[in-house]
């Protein structure tokens, strides 16, 4: 593969290298990653994301890229508005998955031996898996003004605060959400999953910050070294899964109507000026919607079990960090153009000064947390102008797989990863076995390394980073 | 026979069988031992019926409908009883067991996805985002 070094962070693949490639294919990353990336499909993914029609200025991937369908995961894209398209299997099944992190009033030392039972209460508080006990059932219009507004239809019920509202990217809510574009099949997978974490790589993690880098970014997050932190890594559930289905079906019939041929049928699209376009935009921007306020009400349950176990106090000074999506597509200006940005499994990272980013966080940057694994820690970020400049505003959303999820089970099984976590006191609420050693640490890349690249590139800045106490999966 | 293939992020899965109809029905059954393990519930047939403008995109559609019945009806597929099995439509009725499954599955992707004719049967692949 003809891939050529730009800088030590940044390699690119010309759109010389095939002839349906309309521009290069970049990616962020060091030597050696580059060969764990190249013994995958990730690259080729790569490059057949900068065949599709309106393309600007090049298919992106961060140093957590791997092998995904259709778009690579790590892996970002910006269309113009007038001559591009939009791609559900782009932004992908899961619709604003996202992180969410919650910052404790207490040090992990206050905490003593009611760690394990705070992590107890939040698995009973908040359904894993496919379990739905305890979810916020709505239907009919109550669920329809979840999928409008977002978080804020369910202030109404008691659920949340107004200011993680005012703490959520986009404040929980993107523009031209429409209901009527969401299947009757998507509304009832979602009816009974508000506040449910999911399955596969989804988690709730009870942290404390081992170590602040940047002193004055973690007092702007309102974070120092030892603090309890809680992160929630979900998404929109069944019903962002059937929006992504119901069109990526509908486009896959439309193609040769708009002249689009494609390397990869997971690919469909259609042109953003076309109803088929605007449709999906429509419902994508209801299931956003409806992922903002699933992460809310995982966020409502966590303080409620924090209340529970550590007192009202400690459940009312828990507050809201922020709140990022990593699997969408949202119309934003570069260089006075509109685009609208692909991001799958990438986080938007806006840099001081953005008029997007709350006001308290304006001289700092945009909040961002990095997932490492459920054994190694997890870090927060703070944009930097970098990413405007060489990435659509965007860096990684994890540490990226490395390791196949039956590759993961033949190293290790559930009952004896359980074992070592437990014995690095790291506590496991997790039912299946089978979906723990799937996740086992080893399966990911250092998520160190990858964090690195991303600041040495001027994409983030290091802020902190969180080390596991105890993890609630699915 | 069916098997599932090394993916690095999802699950990639293999068919090889005699017939397109096999190939249906094996489908089925792979994906019912992904999605749970047990313990099962009372058997229950149901009826199931797609369309879609191509065999291969059937194939999706097939599991995309057998994904959400276990989602929502919590049916697990156990095997295809009968089937009626056209180039863009299928059939079938399926023999299932009730549980909550231990797994689920976000979508059904046309990603690398073949399905076609292959050294003298048939021969599918299929990428499911977990």
């Amino acid at each position: 593969m003809d891939l050529r070094r730009i800088d030590d962070q940044l390699w690119e693949i010309p759109a010389s290298a095939r002839a349906d490639m309309r521009v290069p294919a970049r990616v962020f990353a060091d030597r050696e990653m580059l060969d764990a990336i190249s013994d995958d499909l990730s690259l080729e993914q790569l490059q057949n994301v900068a065949t599709l029609p309106g393309i600007v200025n090049a298919a992106i991937a961060m140093p957590d890229i791997h092998q995904g369908y259709g778009f690579p995961v790590g892996g970002l894209a910006a269309f113009d508005t007038a001559e591009g398209v939009v791609s559900p299997g782009g932004v992908g099944y899961d619709i604003n998955c996202g992180v969410r992190l919650l910052a404790l009033p207490l040090e992990a030392e206050d905490l003593g031996e009611r760690s394990e039972q705070l992590v107890h209460e939040i698995s009973r508080s908040v359904p894993a898996g496919t379990h739905r006990e305890g979810a916020l059932r709505l239907r009919g219009a109550k669920l329809d003004r979840v999928l409008q507004e977002g978080p804020r239809a369910l202030l109404d019920n008691g659920v949340g605060l107004g200011e993680d509202i005012e703490r959520t990217e986009s404040e929980g809510r993107l523009d031209g959400a429409d209901p009527e574009k969401v299947s009757d099949r998507a509304h009832e997978r979602g009816s009974g999953q508000l506040g449910t974490l999911g399955s596969g790589n989804h988690f709730l993690e009870l942290q404390r910050v081992e170590r602040v880098f940047d002193e004055r970014a973690a007092a702007s997050f309102g974070l120092r070294r030892g603090q309890l932190t809680v992160l929630i890594h979900s998404g929109s559930r069944g019903l962002g899964h059937q929006v992504c289905t119901d069109y990526v079906r509908r486009m896959d019939r439309s193609l040769e109507r708009y002249g689009i041929r494609l390397p990869d049928r997971q690919l469909a699209c259609a042109p953003l000026s076309s109803p088929g376009g605007a449709d999906y935009l429509g419902a994508m921007a209801a299931a956003a919607n409806f992922a903002w306020a699933n992460r809310h009400t995982i966020a409502h349950r966590v303080r409620e079990s924090i209340g529970a176990v550590l007192g009202g106090a400690a459940a009312k000074g828990t507050r809201q960090v922020y709140d990022v999506a990593h699997n969408v597509a949202k119309t934003e200006h570069y260089g006075g153009r509109a685009l609208c940005v692909h991001r799958k499994g990438a986080t938007r990272a806006f840099p001081p000064g953005s008029p997007d980013i709350p006001a308290e966080y304006r001289e700092t940057g945009q909040p961002v947390f990095i997932p490492g694994s459920m054994g190694t820690g997890s870090y927060v970020l703070a944009g930097r102008e970098g990413s405007v400049e060489r990435s659509f505003g965007t860096v990684c959303h994890g540490a990226g797989r490395l390791l196949s999820r039956t590759g993961a089970r033949k190293r290790i099984q559930g009952a004896e990863l359980r074992r070592q976590l437990e014995s690095q006191g790291i506590t496991v609420r997790c039912p299946s076995n089978r979906g723990l050693a799937e996740e086992a640490p080893f399966a990911y890349k250092d998520v160190d390394r990858v964090v690195e690249v991303v600041e040495r590139a001027g994409l983030a800045g290091r802020v902190a980073r969180l080390r596991p106490m105890g993890v609630v999966k699915g | 026979m069916y098997r599932w293939l090394d993916h690095t992020s999802e699950m990639e899965l293999a068919i090889e069988e005699e017939s397109p109809e096999a190939i249906f029905r094996e489908a089925a059954v792979a994906l019912g031992g992904l999605l749970s393990e047990g313990p099962f519930g009372d058997p229950v047939q149901t009826e199931v019926s797609v369309a879609a403008s191509d065999l291969p995109g059937l194939l999706v559609e097939w599991l995309n409908e057998l994904v959400y019945l276990a989602e929502s009806e919590g049916l697990i597929p156990e095997r295809v009883v009968g089937i009626d099995l056209g180039d863009i439509r299928v059939d079938a009725v399926v023999a299932c067991r009730r549980s909550e499954p231990q797994n689920l599955i976000k979508g059904v992707t046309y990603h690398r996805l073949e399905m076609g004719p292959a050294g003298g049967g048939w021969r599918a692949r299929v990428i499911l985002d977990v």
